[in-house]
């Protein structure tokens, strides 16, 4: 019985559906300036940790000789030093292509440094890295059932060794095993039978124990996020609880996590209407007590609201909080500060399909998609041009707290959200700690004229249909441009 | 009892009446057996050094290579000696050999062959629990322990080839077997010693019951069960002082090789491969136990245990309590006794800890207590050495 146990459990060990910072999409897209060099940087990290992440470097400006790359674990405190630098080996299709790995050995916030050398001088840059462990592995029934038989012919082996041993093992040469003999040999296997058998009950229940305690001890969750709606004299106020959960507890010694704002905001919420995705609000609740934000609610038609709620820990260390609220139909002020929303056609309807989104006065955003085909996993530049009302590019983009746009993507099924800018998917908050942390602080706010285009860089981390909001300031309004998408395998 | 007591101590040569091989030379596969596990053990030090200093591994690291050596030589020379003892019917060690699903072969050649194989398959596994549940941070994971216990079973194997080649021989030869047995003993004593390295490698915890309890347990089941396989006298301080002399010789020669930090963060900068610490104090214990051994000769085995496994805790902790005194103090920074050896992972605000011995056990009471279960464990690990080493006594296939 405990071996069939010992089986099943090999066979059938659960992939853990844990989201992470963003949600379902992990991986790190970041395109920064090391010295003379202009770099598109893929980082993706380890699935469990410890772990090996996977480090791309594109070198999209310059020629970069080598570039040596160095992990270096960032909790605020005394954070140690980097260890011996490694080379990222280039590619023998494309000299302007270099891949190679990073040993992360903790959850939290890692900065990849990049060191670049070549006929144009040296340059440094540093990528922020959110580690946490994502799931466990099931055991593919192949490599199952080949333990499976190792352990029986491993069992079955120490038995027969064992009865041969007490049977033969003190005769004298060439003797021939008496009755008495082969009846020890019997006992003798019988007993060690009895302790194969407890050796491997006991095994699978320190297996099982050990599996759950690095489960409960590794795996990574958000911390619960509490919604809740008041009304007080017709106004209705949406109020947002951070939960502290076993994980954060258990690091709460070890790395700072109180919040740290991120675009002057310590929380970026997004409400987004299930299922249709129709309805899409960028709000910026303030904290009212420690781990508590609320925020008077804009007009919003009633309906089942999906949120996404984004945080920076003191470390750099961004997470996505996830909830959902039924809220009824409110009429509230409109927008005011950085808040900002849209009313748009429902998923997969065939206006959103376009490669133009309609924005207020005439002006529209246009995707330049190409005719390049999305891929899961593939690295890609997310293009968009604004125009006028006479199609000619506008020249009046003003910045959008601090950058020149963010687009916040969704997959159908919510299993994915992330929220990028033109520099990629880190937080602006967590570069900014790496860069003071490599000596080399750098103001990515923008602050002049903004041309009318901006790229983002990203990939997809699954095939599925998504729906992307793009958000730019013009005339002092947020617009967002509304866009489906098909990415495939 | 009754069949421990009628071996004679020191050995009698009546066994060896009638043995086809009482002349021959060593035979090569107990050769095989012994540089197998000195590969394993050596590779096990090793890697423990490479843990602590360079932190970063991968299967192909040489220290991983050493251990999987043995194994692979293991199972390459017990699979060779099986099939040729099993097929060629003029085979000299088939009339003492043991049969065992229709093939035949001595047993400590199975035993072995069975240790090198569960090493070979403790690899897959590992490499699964790696990418399911992360990269190695302990030792005693269950890949790991399937590997341990094929380490064990892989040098009981090699311990049974040579005894029964030893029960088997006389003369010059039987004195080369000896030596290669208590050879193997205090390699077999070194890896049980790196198995408690979580208590007995921190000295620290020399004043603390937890660091004689473990060594009470492991020390003397080898130092009496090789003493009393091999029937001579005076052995078990033979392997200790064998094994206070290799761990010697690793603390002293790993640090000749240079070495840097591969994995962060890193709080101790390395420049050079880091020793595993001074040796465990098991010298004066061991010597007590053969001179208590040896002084009750004719006394009953359970007599022997109580005062055997009595005088080596007495011996060992008269000993390490004021040796540890003197690992705490700056002139144990040294070469010689390591006690400045940090691995990368150390900060420097940290040093001072491993220069301040603690209490494992939170009260008087808890310590008295850990020590009276030190004593009865020392006892127990006597008497099972006595009762292992009189079955391996008796083996002669």
């Amino acid at each position: 019985m405990q071996i069939l146990r010992l089986v099943l459990l090999l066979l059938l060990l659960p992939v853990n559906p844990f989201s992470d910072a963003h949600v379902g999409s992990p991986d790190v897209y970041f395109e920064g300036t090391a010295g003379p060099y202009r770099l598109l940087v893929t980082i993706k990290p380890p699935a469990m940790v410890p772990g090996i992440a996977e480090v791309q470097v594109c070198v999209t400006s310059g020629a970069a000789g080598s570039i040596r790359v160095a992990p270096v674990y960032v909790n605020g405190k005394d954070q140690g030093l980097p260890p011996a630098s490694d080379f990222l080996e280039p590619s023998a299709a494309d000299p302007g292509w270099f891949s190679g790995k990073v040993w992360l050995m903790e959850s939290g916030s890692w900065e990849v440094r990049l060191e670049v050398a070549g006929n144009q001088g040296n340059g440094k840059l540093a990528v922020p890295v959110a580690v946490f462990a994502r799931r466990t592995l099931p055991m593919e029934k192949t490599l199952g059932t080949l333990l499976f038989g190792l352990m029986l012919f491993l069992a079955i082996g120490i038995v027969s060794i064992a009865g041969a041993a007490a049977r033969e093992g003190g005769l004298q040469s060439g003797a021939i095993p008496s009755l008495r003999n082969r009846h020890l040999g019997r006992i003798a296997v019988a007993v060690t039978a009895v302790v194969v058998v407890a050796f491997l009950a006991l095994g699978n229940w320190w297996w099982n124990s050990e599996a759950a305690n690095l489960k409960q001890r590794v795996l990574y969750s958000p911390p619960p996020l509490r919604a809740s709606l008041s009304n007080e004299h017709g106004v209705y106020e949406l109020t947002l609880r951070i939960e502290e959960d076993f994980w954060h507890k258990t690091r709460s010694d070890e790395w700072s996590m109180g919040l740290i704002p991120d675009h002057g905001h310590l929380l970026h919420v997004f409400l987004l209407a299930v299922p249709a995705l129709d309805r899409f609000y960028h709000l910026h609740p303030e904290q009212a007590s420690n781990g508590t934000f609320s925020a008077a609610l804009p007009a919003i038609p009633a309906g089942r609201y999906q949120i996404f709620a984004d945080i920076v820990r003191g470390t750099g260390f961004p997470e996505t909080l996830v909830s959902e609220i039924d809220l009824p139909n409110i009429e509230g002020q409109s927008f005011s500060g950085d808040d900002s929303g849209v009313a748009t056609s429902p998923f997969g309807s065939p206006a959103a399909a376009e490669n133009v989104a309609q924005l207020s006065g005439g002006d529209r955003m246009v995707w330049e998609r190409g005719a390049v085909t999305l891929r899961a996993g593939q690295v890609c530049w997310l293009r968009f041009h604004i125009e006028d009302a006479e199609h000619k590019s506008v020249k009046d983009l003003e910045p959008y707290m601090g950058m020149a746009g963010h687009a916040e993507l969704v997959r159908s099924d919510l299993s994915v959200f992330a929220h990028i800018h033109p520099a990629g998917s880190v937080p602006m908050a967590s570069l900014m700690i790496v860069e003071q942390d490599l000596g080399i602080p750098m103001d990515h706010s923008e602050r002049h004229a903004l041309p009318a285009e901006l790229a983002f860089p990203y990939g997809f981390p699954k095939p599925g249909d998504y729906r992307l909001f793009v958000q730019v300031k013009r005339r002092g309004q947020v617009e967002t441009g509304v866009f489906d998408a098909h990415v495939g395998n | 009892m009754a069949d421990s007591a009628r071996i004679a101590f020191p050995p009698a040569t009546a066994i060896t009446q009638g043995s086809s091989v009482r002349t021959q030379a060593v035979p090569w596969y107990t050769w095989s057996s012994a540089v197998a596990i000195t590969s394993t053990t050596a590779g096990l030090y090793w890697d423990i050094s490479w843990h602590i200093g360079i932190g970063r591994d991968t299967f192909w690291t040489p220290a991983h290579l050493a251990i999987q050596f043995g194994a692979v030589l293991t199972g390459l020379c017990c699979a060779y000696l099986i099939l040729h003892t099993t097929l060629v019917p003029a085979a000299a060690v088939r009339e003492h050999s043991v049969k065992i699903w229709g093939f035949r072969a001595p047993l400590g050649a199975f035993v072995a062959a069975w240790g090198g194989f569960c090493m070979l398959t403790s690899a897959p596994f590992d490499n699964w629990w790696h990418n399911s549940y992360g990269l190695d941070v302990t030792i005693l994971s269950p890949p790991h322990v399937v590997l341990i216990l094929g380490i064990f079973v892989m040098g009981l194997g090699g311990l049974i080839l040579t005894t029964s080649q030893l029960n088997l021989s006389a003369g010059g030869n039987r004195e080369r077997l000896r030596w290669l047995l208590l050879y193997q003993g205090s390699l077999l004593l070194c890896l049980l010693l790196m198995l408690g390295y979580e208590y007995i490698g921190d000295q620290t915890l020399m004043h603390s019951a937890i660091y004689y309890r473990v060594l009470g347990m492991i020390g003397p089941v080898v130092l009496v069960g090789i003493g009393r396989a091999s029937g001579s006298r005076w052995t078990g301080t033979i392997v200790a002082a064998m094994y206070t002399v290799w761990w010697l010789a690793g603390n002293w020669i790993f640090p000749l090789f240079p070495a840097q930090a591969k994995l962060g963060p890193v709080f101790t900068v390395i420049t050079h491969m880091v020793p595993l610490g001074f040796p465990v104090l098991i010298l004066p214990g061991a010597l007590a136990l053969d001179f208590v051994l040896l002084g009750l000769a004719s006394r009953s085995n359970t007599d022997k245990a109580v005062a055997g496994g009595g005088g080596f805790l007495v011996a060992t902790v008269a000993m390490s309590w004021p040796f540890a005194y003197f690992l705490m103090s700056p002139y144990a920074r040294n070469r010689i006794f390591a006690m400045n050896e940090f691995g990368y992972n150390t900060p420097p605000s940290e040093y001072h800890l491993a220069w301040t011995l603690r209490a494992y056990e939170q009260t008087r009471v808890e310590f008295w207590i850990g020590m009276l279960i030190a004593l009865v464990v020392t006892i127990l690990s006597t008497r099972l050495g006595i009762l292992w080493g009189d079955a391996m006594r008796r083996t002669r296939r």
